[in-house]
């Protein structure tokens, strides 16, 4: 027998091996580009420059930069806030940013934080990943609030995520393209756990930023509520990797300077689900990252304490 | 180490594979001796000195074993160190592949004792016997008889290496291509809550995780064949189509075989049998599930799931009288729906949720919180998986590989599909959890 034929599947599985190796080069690429891989590589470069666009776009538009350079006398409340959510206790005071200071605007319009009902969510929109998903199945709001949800949604692609289920039509268009045909009063979004191996604080909050100015400009009608990123189990929290809470309040912390109590506000559903650890409760997850199903309802109600009264 | 791990796949085979074909026919269960402690250190280096103790006091005390005195010290002593570490910690703590190597040595010791084989003279052959990193962490439970002439004289040719690749490739398959993947339906129900979830995805989920557990250890099994017989070794089978069983008696024939066979041959045979009268048949198959739950686990589950197999067991000796095999339809049936309640029992350790659990696959405990199209969602996500996974169950697959695997194009089907495997852990990380999107 010739040496080939006799080591014919050897030799087979080398080839497929090595065309395998050439292509997976450009494979792995794609496969990173969607995954977010855990390696916290900069994004390329093709969508630096589009949020680039978009900063640029929103610095004409002016608000959000500006908030950016002066908020720190604007937004006292919140830090208060802040500080009591490290050390954790009763906490009456409403996470809402921005309360104090449409004080000293009379001119404006008094805003008001109350208690809602679901019908309160009829004209809501809810963007976010996987927790999302979770409030969508099991939060009792599928038939009353609209909900542009998916397992893995980042902020990064937030816009182009080809999610959006629009009455009458049967393939799902973009969160950018549903945004310019329906519009909503309330906008909640809550993402951000699965960037957190990506980037840093401050670039997150920046593309943060820039969603936000973007979602504004397409609906300029409505409040947008930016949900801190829910945190993990003090044990999930301790497993090692890019996944902790000390992180996740990191960038919460960042989140909750983009609100300007107007028509951006910062809201904490951690302080319904978490332990004194500052952790998700043990019990109220099985993966120490999404709630079950049961205790959705925890983080619902906290949304109808904590909404913003329209007249 | 896992098999189905990059750090295994792409450097400690090939070229520990390379060096064993390469070394003399003298020194090759040297290397391979070597080669075992090195994937044994890899995945529990703080026991690694209990695995080479074991082998070398064993080693001694069968050379010596003379009288029954000395056989029952020697088997107290291998048992009571697996009971220890089972006990200890809950199982915590327990060195890997324990259950497995000590069953082997018990096997051995009986079978030396019986003279049923001679005792090894070689201590390295008697390490190569117990720990030859194909069946180590996780079977076949291979008696010393069925490799002994193996162990002394085998052939290794390029027809044997790649005979074997094939079929370690085909488990390979099963376990990162079917059970990695219907794994996180399983993982999906456990999120949202067992009491969250609609009956019909309890028993979809219930399927899914029976399909699961055999696809992970068949493909594991096949895997450990296939090394073997890349090696030159012919290793037992773990399986024989066991969901094409008509009874539970003749499931547990068919699923993990070598463990089946080892309770029948040093426990259930010893103890009389089924030839004593139908009494002491009952006990002695008691006997042998008490004995298999506790093997598998000290939590309360596996007593449930091994107490109630044999209870059907038992149930099925009396019925099977006048049935007789008519309508294996109906057997069929009553299997598939048998099965996946039992895995449950065997799948969930915290009782609490166990009840719960089966009270949802049998509406008996109200829903919280259901979403009520789940199911639905479930199927649209998996049913392409669970159908693939149904007919992977029946003999079909197998046949089209023995078919086509001397052929050129089965070869480039197993060569790509091993690349593909490569690539999804290569995605995925060894765990399909740990990089899951949130």
């Amino acid at each position: 027998m010739r040496w080939w034929k006799k080591w014919s599947f050897v030799i087979m599985l080398g080839i497929t091996g090595i065309v395998y190796f050439v292509t997976d080069e450009s494979l792995t690429e794609m496969t990173r580009w969607e995954r977010m891989d855990s390696a916290g590589e900069e994004k390329p470069e093709e969508e630096w420059q589009l949020l680039e666009s978009e900063m640029t776009f929103t610095s004409v538009s002016g608000d959000p930069l500006a908030q950016e350079e002066g908020q720190e006398p604007k937004l006292p409340p919140q830090e208060e806030s802040l500080t009591e959510e490290t050390s954790p206790g009763e906490q009456e005071e409403m996470p809402v940013s921005g309360t104090a200071d449409t004080e000293s605007m009379p001119d404006e319009p008094q805003i008001r934080i109350g208690r809602v009902e679901d019908d309160y969510f009829s004209d809501a929109l809810f963007l976010g990943d996987s927790r999302t998903v979770g409030m969508y199945e099991y939060g009792g709001l599928e038939d009353i609030a609209t909900f542009y949800a998916s397992t893995g949604l980042t902020i990064y692609k937030l816009f182009d995520a080809q999610i959006a289920e629009t009455p009458g039509e049967k393939e799902k268009i973009t969160v950018e393209e549903a945004l310019q045909q329906q519009s909503f009063r309330k906008i909640y979004i809550m993402v951000g756990i699965n960037e957190m191996g990506r980037g840093t604080v401050e670039s997150f909050a920046e593309t943060y930023g820039a969603a936000v100015a973007h979602l504004q400009e397409l609906q300029p009608e409505a409040v947008i509520y930016i949900q801190a990123i829910l945190k993990v189990t003090t044990e999930r929290s301790n497993q090692g990797d890019y996944i902790n809470n000390e992180g996740i309040e990191a960038r919460n912390e960042a989140l909750s300077r983009l609100a300007d109590g107007k028509k951006v506000f910062y809201l904490d559903p951690n302080q319904a689900v978490c332990d004194e650890d500052g952790g998700l409760v043990q019990d109220y997850t099985f993966d120490g990252v999404h709630l079950k199903a049961k205790y959705i309802g925890l983080w619902k109600e906290y949304l109808k304490d904590n909404a913003v009264l329209l007249d | 180490m896992l098999f189905s791990s990059i750090e295994f796949l792409l450097y400690f085979l090939p070229v520990f594979i390379l060096i064993y074909m390469i070394v003399p026919q003298k020194l090759k269960n040297t290397v391979l001796v070597l080669g075992s402690i090195i994937f044994y250190a890899y995945g529990d280096s703080l026991r690694l000195w209990l695995l080479l103790m074991s082998i070398f006091a064993n080693y001694l005390l069968a050379r010596i074993l003379r009288g029954r005195v000395v056989l029952i010290a020697a088997l107290a002593a291998n048992i009571s160190v697996l009971v220890i570490f089972k006990y200890y910690q809950g199982g915590a703590m327990l060195p890997l592949g324990i259950s497995f190597y000590t069953f082997q040595v018990v096997s051995y010791l009986v079978d030396v004792y019986r003279r049923e084989v001679p005792a090894e003279r070689n201590m390295i052959d008697f390490a190569a016997y117990i720990m030859m990193f194909p069946k180590l962490i996780m079977g076949p439970i291979t008696s010393y008889g069925a490799i002994r002439q193996q162990l002394h004289h085998r052939s290794c040719s390029a027809e044997g290496l790649q005979e074997g690749m094939k079929l370690f490739i085909l488990g390979l398959a099963g376990k990162v291509l079917l059970a990695d993947r219907l794994a996180l339906l399983w993982q999906e129900v456990q999120v949202a809550g067992f009491e969250s979830i609609s009956t019909p995805l309890a028993w979809i989920a219930a399927v899914a995780y029976s399909l699961e557990l055999y696809f992970d250890f068949l493909g594991y099994s096949l895997m450990a064949r296939g090394l073997g017989e890349m090696l030159g070794l012919r290793l037992p089978e773990n399986f024989r189509y066991p969901y094409m069983a008509v009874s539970l008696r003749e499931f547990y024939r068919r699923w993990h075989m070598t463990l089946g066979e080892w309770f029948c041959k040093y426990v259930y045979i010893p103890l009389g049998g089924s030839r004593r009268g139908e009494f002491r048949t009952i006990c002695n198959l008691l006997a042998v599930w008490l004995l298999t739950s506790l093997w598998h686990g000290i939590t309360w589950n596996f007593l449930i799931w091994g107490m109630g197999i044999c209870l059907l067991i038992i149930l099925e000796r009396q019925i099977g009288k006048l049935w007789k095999g008519k309508a294996p339809a109906v057997c069929h049936l009553y299997l598939w729906l048998v099965i996946p309640v039992t895995w449950m029992c065997f799948a969930i350790s915290d009782l609490g949720q166990l009840r719960i659990y089966l009270g949802r696959m049998f509406g008996l405990i109200p829903g919280m919180a259901v979403h009520a199209g789940d199911w639905q969602k479930a199927l649209g996500n998996y049913g392409p998986l669970l159908l693939v996974g149904l007919v992977a169950c029946t003999p079909l697959i197998r046949g089209i590989y023995r078919k086509l695997k001397k052929r050129w194009i089965g070869m480039l089907l197993l060569a790509l599909c091993f690349w593909l495997c490569i690539h999804r852990i290569l995605v995925e990380g060894n765990n399909p959890f740990l990089y899951f999107d949130f």
